[in-house]
């Protein structure tokens, strides 16, 4: 069985957006409550300020905080790939996962809309669902948190479950160049443009994501909170690999 | 004797009106909070995606429970510990103990996405690794221990020891709800400001000095805040013991908060500078010297440790004292926001909305109209 990772690679990614984007239209989402966001950080005072851009999507960690703390299993941890998945029909939104998570990636979107106007009164829904837009992915799948997010329950990034599960057995990396893969490549790391995301199995140790982990000392995001996080940022020493609202604001007033 | 059957019959009128009041309060506040629910949804809470998950309503839900679990302990400690000087305030703990949880429970079911999803989907889910499960299952536990102990004091002639198995059931499990709670808290390793291992602890003192507070404040209120109509047993209990005992639960608390206070000052983890802003804000100010320390100089000093209305307004104070603590926790620990970029800011500022109030208002009318309804019905001042 594989184990899904994703690897991003700080140095090279420009802070397009096009992973948000993509990612957007590909689930869904409503405006602002981005599944895959790119943060920009900046430190310093002017005129020596530094700005820097930090994807991220959900960690699908290995030993997920959100799955252990939620009290009905709506998220779970799906042993066939690794994904951290969500069940909208037994999700109560009691939104503890989203305070265990402590990556900031849970969504409970039923509260005052991010961006105004609020697009749900364009496109209401009739059904148990957040709004019915006028392109809509044909996926539906309640049971592991694909489609349009109902009302009352919290969403993630599914790691594009609707593709990634249909990838042929046995492939080491799903890269967008290769053709015959392009399908079941999660839309994020599909659309990047200065090829910044790459996606693969963990657990096959030949797979190009573990080379590049082992090559360029990936890293995971917060790794003391015992998470295990799937995905892995290469950073080469030029990017900080943890932003800290903190640190920014300390040498803001320096 | 005479005189005091009269009483008993005005407080009963009293009690009703009180009862009526409540009811026609709760219709109102909640009337509206259900009215603004039904038209906009969730939007009407202030809570949002970037960080401030948990807002007022899971405030005023912990600060019933906790409240509860306190009351319970004493009446349940009482019974197994106090002999019969205790007797005529367990029945009246033990039924505030519930009308406390059911305010508190009815505000949780609003701020739910699914409320009534959550009452299969919990407890078929055996999820054993979520603290909130085993809160849940505890708390059903509880209100059933709560319940069988109130009804096997229903015939006036009870006896202790006949009870104690029943309130060593009920002290274990209000303790076990109360570190529960603490633990949903405590164990959020990467949140500093709620992490630590005693807050199950903390909690448990906490509790324990609500239920002290509430205990004193609505014995009070069932003689409708008349000193001459409180039986000697009750004042002498109150006197030479509970006033006491409030004072040093005072003490324990206020101990707690300032430990956490000046460990969070000193510290310096991402989420510890929370303590930076909460430490000098009025509310905290008002927390401490009015809420905690006031109280505690008037439970002090002899001039006044034994007057009716020192002791009324010290319960008083700490009941809102308690709040405030339960509301910087809560809050504090979810304002230093979650990966969101510099267009986040460096605290999230929230303050909670219209509705948000009201359902304080729901928690507050619905626990007096049941518990005036018990005191009419229970007649629990029977014992004193």
């Amino acid at each position: 069985m594989a184990k899904w990772g994703m690897v991003i690679d700080l140095d090279k990614c420009t802070g397009c957006q096009a992973c948000t984007t993509a990612c957007a239209m590909e689930n869904n989402r409503l405006p602002g409550e981005n599944w895959q966001d790119v943060l920009f950080y900046h430190e310093g005072t002017y005129p020596n300020v530094k700005l820097m851009w930090f994807p991220r999507p959900c960690m699908h960690c290995e030993n997920p905080s959100c799955v252990s703390v939620c009290p009905t299993k709506a998220t779970y941890k799906d042993p066939d790939g690794g994904f951290v998945l969500m069940d909208y029909n037994k999700c109560i939104g009691c939104k503890y996962c989203q305070v265990a998570c402590p990556y900031g990636v849970r969504f409970y979107v039923d509260e005052k809309a991010v961006v105004q106007p609020d697009i749900r009164g364009v496109f209401p829904s009739e059904t148990d669902r957040q709004w019915d837009p006028p392109y809509k992915g044909p996926q539906d799948d309640p049971s592991r948190g694909i489609g349009i997010q109902p009302h009352g329950v919290v969403s993630k990034c599914t790691f594009c479950y609707h593709k990634v599960s249909k990838a042929p057995k046995g492939v080491a990396d799903l890269d967008e160049d290769i053709p015959e893969l392009k399908e079941y490549v999660p839309a994020c790391v599909r659309v990047c443009a200065p090829k910044a995301r790459f996606f693969g199995d963990l657990d096959q140790p030949n797979s190009n994501v573990n080379k590049m982990i082992a090559d360029k000392r990936g890293v995971r995001l917060k790794d003391e909170t015992g998470n295990k996080p799937q995905v892995y940022y290469l950073s080469g020493g030029a990017t900080a690999s943890v932003p800290s609202l903190r640190s920014m604001s300390d040498s803001d007033k320096g | 004797m005479t005189s005091i059957t009269i009483s008993n019959k005005e407080i009963a009128g009293k009690q009703l009106g009180i009862m009526l009041l409540a009811l026609i309060g709760l219709g109102i506040a909640g009337g509206i909070a259900v009215n603004n629910l039904m038209a906009e949804g969730h939007a009407v809470y202030n809570t949002n995606n970037l960080g401030l998950f948990w807002g007022f309503p899971i405030v005023v839900y912990d600060y019933f429970l906790l409240t509860s679990t306190g009351l319970a302990m004493v009446a349940s400690m009482a019974l197994i510990f106090g002999g019969e000087d205790y007797r005529p305030i367990i029945r009246r703990a033990l039924w505030l103990a519930l009308a406390g949880l059911i305010g508190g429970v009815a505000v949780l079911m609003m701020e739910l996405g699914h409320p009534l999803r959550a009452l299969w989907a919990i407890p078929f889910s055996f999820a054993f690794s979520s603290p909130l499960y085993w809160k849940v299952m505890a708390v059903s536990f509880y209100v059933l221990s709560l319940l069988i102990l109130q009804l096997r004091m229903l015939k006036a002639d009870w006896r202790m020891q006949d009870l104690r198995i029943n309130a060593m059931v009920t002290l274990v499990l209000a303790l076990g709800v109360t570190a529960i709670a603490g633990v949903v808290y405590g164990s959020q390793s990467f949140r500093p400001f709620w992490a630590s291992g005693d807050i199950p602890v903390a909690f448990i003192f906490e509790s324990l000095l609500g239920g002290l507070a509430f205990v004193f404040f609505f014995t009070y209120l069932a003689y409708a805040f008349n000193p001459a109509a409180v039986p000697e047993s009750v004042k002498r209990l109150f006197n030479d013991r509970l006033a006491n005992l409030l004072a040093l639960a005072i003490f324990i608390h206020l101990l707690f908060v300032l430990a956490r206070m000046s460990s969070g000052l000193y510290g310096n983890a991402e989420g510890l500078q929370v303590w930076q802003t909460l430490a000098t804000s009025p509310l905290f100010f008002a927390e401490i010297l009015i809420g905690l320390l006031l109280p505690l100089v008037l439970l002090m000093y002899p001039g006044t440790r034994t007057r009716p209305w020192a002791q009324i307004m010290a319960s008083l104070l700490v009941m809102n004292a308690l709040l405030i603590s339960r509301y910087e926790y809560i809050i504090g620990g979810q304002l230093v926001p979650l990966f969101k970029g510099s267009w986040a800011p460096e605290l999230l500022s929230y303050v909670p909305s219209p509705t948000e109030w009201l359902l304080l208002l729901v928690a507050i009318f619905l626990s007096n109209a049941v518990n005036a309804f018990g005191e009419v019905t229970l007649r629990l001042g029977r014992e004193g």
